[in-house]
């Protein structure tokens, strides 16, 4: 179990987190869902150890393998494609399998052609796809992913919620998966975190009981959950503009 | 616009140069050859100079004491700029002091050399004092530019500090550094020269001293051409090597 303890966090003028707790369960996909700027993203720079909570604590970390999908791309623009997901493979794994993990990973995504390519020459959906590359080669026991389907075209999205609901299947491993899209969270979350606006509270913990690579999300329960996290979101709007809804 | 690039890269500036030889030759008419030599007078004192051996050795010797200095500015000015780009206190410590070393004037260099260095070192120091500072201060410039979020990748993935070193940092820093280098180097030939005019009796410099003292103004237009070569060239080769170096990915 990993957990946040009553954190907080300043982020210059910004309290970003105030007495803030939160549970994620060992080998589950959480989803954290919320608003823009309630401090999803430092709440996963805070578990990489990327800044250090000023109170409270963080637990369940300590000894954990981790891999990041970063919001942006966050390549290295003088390496090739491979060499870029080389670069976190070189310590961390024998040559033999790096390679076998480089054409694995590239080809899961749909780049190995592109392998001795520069990053100057992707598309931004390809990139985003070689950084998701990157993060999955990398050896982890956990994975936190910063919306990492961001930048992409809705059936490739899907085709990638696919994928990684197929990789938890093989091996399951905790992941945190800060999202935007509630459809994301629907698809990939055992447990969805609806957050309120800063300071960020837990709203709701939605627990969503079918298998990831049985989910439908016209079939219940999803509908029934999409309801719910609509409305929790849509309460949140109306709490800072008021006047919406009301032209 | 394949014409137009040919217009403006070859065509257009080779007719600059051609009129500009030409308005040369018609100007030297009117003087003495010891005030300004005609294009064919510098042309056949070069082919003199070159048939003579002269060009080799002395240019020989120039390029040698200029590249000495040089070098020996990017082996202590690269590691310096990393030390003062990467630490705020030692930044602050020897900014004075690089301040002080980049306004210092030439000659004192110069005078301080031939009093600590004797005669045959002058050139090659000063090349080294003039360059120290482009090369440090373009470093830090890079140093200062590195990117915040890849030094968060490479602490997600856990990458050790002297790959961190070679495969962040240094990539990052190269841009810069090659810059400086370009500039660098201009500004080596043309203070080799000057040192060697005022200190050593071999290299181009001192060609030129002896050329003036013998009125001999087409020798001393054709090491002037020398000289402006070695700084084209230089300046050249090395733009061409960092395009090709940097192209993929800047």
């Amino acid at each position: 179990m990993i957990a946040f303890e009553r954190v907080y966090k300043t982020l210059g003028q910004t309290k970003v987190l105030q007495d803030f707790s939160l549970q994620a369960p060992k080998n589950e996909i959480t989803c954290i869902i919320g608003p823009s700027g309630c401090g999803k993203t430092t709440m996963l720079q805070l578990l990489a150890g990327l800044e250090t909570p000023d109170g409270g604590r963080i637990t369940g970390m300590a000894g954990l393998g981790l891999s990041y999908v970063f919001q942006e791309p966050r390549l290295l623009p003088w390496k090739t494609v491979a060499e870029n997901v080389a670069f976190v493979l070189d310590d961390a794994v024998t040559e033999t399998r790096k390679q076998e993990l480089i054409r694995k990973y590239l080809s899961l995504m749909g780049l190995y052609e592109y392998r001795n390519s520069y990053p100057k020459a992707l598309s931004g959906g390809m990139k985003q796809r070689l950084a998701l590359c990157r993060a999955f080669a990398y050896p982890h026991d956990i994975l936190l992913m910063d919306e990492p389907f961001k930048s992409l075209d809705t059936p490739l999205r899907l085709g990638l919620v696919r994928a990684v609901a197929e990789m938890w299947q093989e091996k399951p491993r905790t992941a945190i998966i800060v999202t935007h899209d509630i459809v994301d969270a629907l698809l990939l979350g055992h447990r969805v975190v609806v957050l309120s606006a800063r300071p960020a509270v837990v709203l709701d913990e939605i627990e969503i009981d079918v298998p990831l690579t049985e989910r439908n999300v016209l079939q219940e329960p999803l509908p029934t959950k999409h309801a719910r996290m609509l409305a929790l979101l849509e309460g949140e709007n109306k709490k800072y503009f008021p006047g919406f809804g009301n032209i | 616009m394949k014409n137009s690039s040919l217009l403006t890269r070859g065509l257009v500036p080779l007719f600059g140069l051609i009129f500009f030889i030409l308005l040369w030759q018609l100007t030297s008419g009117f003087y003495h050859q010891v005030v300004l030599p005609s294009p064919l007078e510098v042309a056949r004192s070069a082919v003199k100079l070159t048939a003579g051996g002269q060009l080799w050795e002395q240019g020989g010797q120039t390029i040698g004491r200029g590249l000495a200095g040089f070098s020996l500015a990017v082996l202590v000015g690269l590691p310096l700029g990393l030390f003062i780009g990467l630490s705020p206190l030692i930044s602050s410590l020897l900014r004075p002091l690089i301040v002080g070393l980049q306004v210092t004037p030439l000659v004192s260099w110069l005078l301080l050399a031939m009093i600590w260095l004797g005669f045959s070192k002058v050139p090659s120091f000063v090349v080294f004092v003039t360059t120290l500072p482009l090369i440090i201060i373009n470093t830090i410039q890079g140093v200062r530019n590195i990117d915040k979020q890849l030094l968060q990748v490479a602490q997600v993935f856990q990458i050790n500090r002297a790959r961190l070193f070679r495969e962040i940092y240094l990539p990052q820093v190269l841009p810069y550094l090659l810059a400086g280098i370009i500039t660098a180097l201009g500004t080596t030939w043309k203070a080799v020269a000057m040192a060697e005019f005022l200190s050593v009796s071999t290299g181009v410099g001192a060609r030129m001293a002896v050329a003036r003292i013998n009125l001999e103004t087409a020798d001393l237009f054709a090491w002037t051409f020398v000289l402006v070569g070695l700084g084209l060239l230089t300046d050249r080769l090395l733009s061409h090597f960092v395009n090709k170096k940097l192209r993929h990915w800047m």
